[in-house]
């Protein structure tokens, strides 16, 4: 009797090893460092909103591994003049509800995200759009006000939003429950909590790799690699590096890590304060010391870039060199500029890394000026950097990127006269960037760009430090590789038992 | 009774005013959330047209009156950032708090008073100095520190408690634990000091004269006339709870007002803060008034008159 029981124990305990080990994993848990903004896509984008709602929807166009831009909802596209462009539309695709998405429905997203009256956020990365219109169910015509060449750039990050179903529930229902043809459809938002989502089975590409993902809020980056150590969550967001370390040494755990289009910079104001004296400005770039940057505060998760530009982004240069460490120059430029001793107000905000302000305090010390931090919180930080040059304070740290890998979303916004980062001017650049971001010839442009770098080298009204990586903790299992713009596609992700 | 009521209401009304009119000039005067919402690369245009587009390039008396017009029909306005109307933002939140609150409470009424009572009757015994010393180690490590240091302990070491979340009860153990540790010493030092005050006065003496044993004059009569400071300080105690739980929260991932409080500030979310800063404040007030009337039923010596 007893063993016969034995037997079937024996058994039973068989049979649940092995459907155990043949499961697949079920559900993938992300903590973000913050809960989306918004999930109706046209809406805010930051990276916690997009990291969620992107897997919501598809794009009209994408970017593949190495960083090319494919099709995506898009087959093709042809240039019928310098302004006008012929998109094919994929007739394959279903939203979540099982509509036919159709030319109607991207028309109606480029014409939505660039209407004033939606109050985009995000509408300054579409603007040069004049309008979108559906020819056919497959083909849209797409019209920009002048010839665009970071137009296909800006499309990765359209979303195609259903016309019949935005239309029908209005704007603020969408965003509470929206709904779109990606891998993943919305299932629950606890807001400030958590956000699930569920694959969508009949989706184009093929089937998503997990049947839930959630997106949990949490804002302290210890307690997410707590929650990484203890499974409790499978991927997290926005490791610094050096704990990165303590990822590495737990058995279950590995830091995924990528080099990104965001490149550390330092803002020299040209227009205020002891800065405004070239020569000051190149003593700053000889006193830096980029390596040491890269090793002592990333621990080596980042690279020391000689522009401000880094390789995924479309404009930059090697021919152009930086400024190599050399503290006696630095002195001499300093001494010859008669500025010996004299005080420049470092501006800064909680949202920079407070040991890299610190350590380039260090530095430009060293070169014999006397460098004052002031920092204030990021809404304070942002009027005064932006404002005027007088008041912009004499050095800024900051980490650019576009999302756009493109330089003109970079040194344009940056350097350009009347920009609003800009404490700059010199017509030889402006005339630079000006003309390359009108001309669509990709050799044209690059050789515009290279102008353009020289000049900001000679000038120095801001200097690249580094390139700087993504850095994910992730579950030994989970197997992803994470892409320069930053971007989270969990169909990009699989799961090896 | 009836006059004190109204009185203490206004004087409520008035006491909300003040500080809904103070938030919203501190923070319409340092900045406002255009310029965090707009992507990097957005041009000098772009920013004051969507600055325009949200009506934040009007003058601040115009949206002052625009507030307050709302407010006099319950109308609390939309969150720029969420989309999404700024009550129905905080009340989402308000059940978490609450919970986090009452655990806090729990923990620190549940321990410090015993412990306040235990420093009081038996001074200058070991118990007293190990408490003193608990007491102390609870006023002064930081909540950041605590609270890192029981994720640590009991979640990744021992793998007791979850690291984080909000679904279920074991999840509220260690964010009530750190929350409450401060006030669990208030509540000992309070209760100590005022049972020490009333151990000095006759009325014990002559309880002691007669033959009472100590336990039964500090439980049948001290505690009593002991509790009217500690009830003032525990109406405190629930304000600070409810508006200082930021650090707390952030650290555990506890969806609460401290949480979205901290996190609508940075981000400029005027209309969220403002109907955060009118909740703590309404509950401060009511948690006031409340303690008041408590008082006189405890003690039939005070007289809500004037």
């Amino acid at each position: 009797m007893s063993a016969k029981f034995a037997s079937v124990a024996a058994m039973l305990l068989a049979l649940i090893a092995s459907t155990a080990l043949a499961q697949t994993k079920d559900t993938l848990t992300i903590d973000l460092p913050n809960d989306a903004a918004t999930l109706d896509p046209h809406l805010q984008w930051n990276t916690d909103s997009y990291s969620i709602y992107r897997n919501i929807f598809d794009n009209l166009l994408t970017r593949d591994v190495k960083g090319e831009i494919v099709p995506q909802i898009a087959k093709s596209w042809k240039y019928l003049d310098d302004k006008t462009i012929e998109f094919q539309i994929r007739d394959d695709v279903t939203f979540q509800d099982g509509t036919k998405l159709t030319a109607e429905d991207v028309a109606f997203s480029i014409n939505r995200i660039i209407d004033p009256k939606l109050k985009s956020p995000q509408l300054s990365q579409f603007d040069q759009i004049a309008k979108a219109e559906a020819v056919s169910p497959t083909v849209v015509k797409m019209t920009t006000k002048s010839p665009y060449p970071a137009l296909l750039a800006q499309l990765v990050k359209l979303s195609i939003v259903p016309k019949a179903y935005v239309e029908k529930v209005g704007d603020q229902e969408f965003n509470l429950k929206p709904l779109g043809s990606g891998p993943y459809k919305m299932a629950n938002w606890q807001k400030g909590v958590q956000t699930e989502l569920e694959a969508y089975s009949s989706y184009w590409r093929a089937k998503p790799p997990f049947q839930k993902v959630v997106f949990r809020t949490v804002p302290d980056v210890s307690t997410r690699i707590a929650d990484l150590k203890t499974g409790k969550a499978d991927l997290v967001r926005d490791v610094p590096p050096d704990q990165a370390e303590s990822i590495k040494n737990d058995a279950n755990s590995q830091v995924l890590s990528v080099p990104t289009e965001r490149i550390g910079y330092l803002f020299i104001n040209a227009q205020g304060g002891v800065t405004k004296d070239v020569r000051v400005r190149q003593a700053i770039a000889y006193a830096i010391d980029r390596q040491a940057l890269v090793e002592a505060l990333l621990e080596g998760y980042g690279k020391p870039v000689e522009v401000l530009g880094a390789e995924p982004v479309f404009g930059y240069t090697d021919k152009v060199k930086g400024y190599e460490y050399n503290l006696d120059k630095a002195k001499e430029l300093v001494k010859a500029a008669g500025a010996e001793g004299a005080t420049v107000e470092f501006l800064t905000s909680p949202a920079y890394s407070r040991a890299t302000v610190e350590a380039i305090q260090q530095m430009v010390n060293e070169a014999g000026l006397k460098v004052e931090i002031s920092s204030s919180d990021q809404a304070t930080f942002l009027k005064r950097r932006q404002g005027d040059p007088a008041n912009a304070g004499g050095l800024a740290f900051g980490a650019w990127s576009c999302a756009c890998q493109d330089v003109d979303g970079v040194i344009f916004p940056l350097f350009r006269t009347g920009s609003i980062w800009a404490k700059y001017s010199n017509p030889k650049f402006d005339e630079a960037v000006d003309k390359a971001r009108v001309i669509l010839d990709k050799n044209e442009r690059l050789k515009l760009y290279e102008q353009a770098y020289q000049v900001i080298k000679d000038d120095v009204p801001g200097l690249g430090l580094y390139q700087a990586y993504a850095l994910y903790g992730a579950n030994k299992k989970l197997k992803w590789q994470p892409t320069a713009n930053e971007a989270m596609f969990v169909m990009d992700m699989s799961w090896q038992q | 009774m009836l006059r004190y009521a109204v009185e203490r209401l206004i004087q409520a009304i008035i006491a909300i005013f003040g500080v809904l009119t103070i938030v919203f000039v501190v923070m319409h005067l340092s900045g406002d959330p255009t310029l965090l919402l707009v992507p990097q690369d957005a041009s000098a245009e772009m920013i004051a047209q969507l600055r325009s587009q949200l009506g934040f390039d009007r003058p601040i008396w115009v949206q002052y009156l625009e507030y307050l017009g709302g407010l006099a029909h319950f109308d609390f306005g939309i969150s720029v950032v969420q989309r999404v109307p700024a009550f129905d933002i905080v009340v989402s939140r308000l059940p978490y708090t609450t919970m986090l609150a009452a655990g806090a409470l729990v923990v620190a009424i549940g321990m410090g008073i015993p412990a306040g009572i235990v420093m009081a009757t038996r001074r200058g015994g070991w118990l007293e100095r190990l408490l003193t010393a608990i007491v102390v180690t609870g006023q002064s490590v930081p909540t950041f520190l605590s609270g890192i240091v029981l994720i640590f302990v009991f979640g990744v070491t021992l793998r007791w408690l979850p690291t984080s979340g909000s679904g279920d009860f074991a999840s509220l153990i260690m964010p009530s634990i750190a929350l409450g540790a401060i006030s669990m010493s208030t509540f000992a030092r309070m209760t100590r000091i005022s049972i020490i005050d009333e151990l000095g006065k006759d009325y014990v003496r002559a309880g002691r004269a007669r033959g009472l044993s100590l336990g039964s004059v500090v439980f049948r009569h001290v505690l009593r006339n002991a509790a009217i400071p500690v009830i003032t300080i525990a109406a405190l105690e629930i304000g600070n709870l409810l508006a200082g739980a930021v650090i707390v929260e952030t650290v555990f991932a506890w969806p609460g007002i401290g949480q979205l409080a901290i996190q609508s500030i940075q981000s400029r979310d005027f209309l969220v803060v403002q109907v955060i800063v009118l909740l703590i404040s309404f509950v401060y007030v009511l948690t006031s008034v409340i303690a008041d009337f408590v008082y006189a039923l405890v003690d039939p010596r005070i007289r809500l008159v004037r």
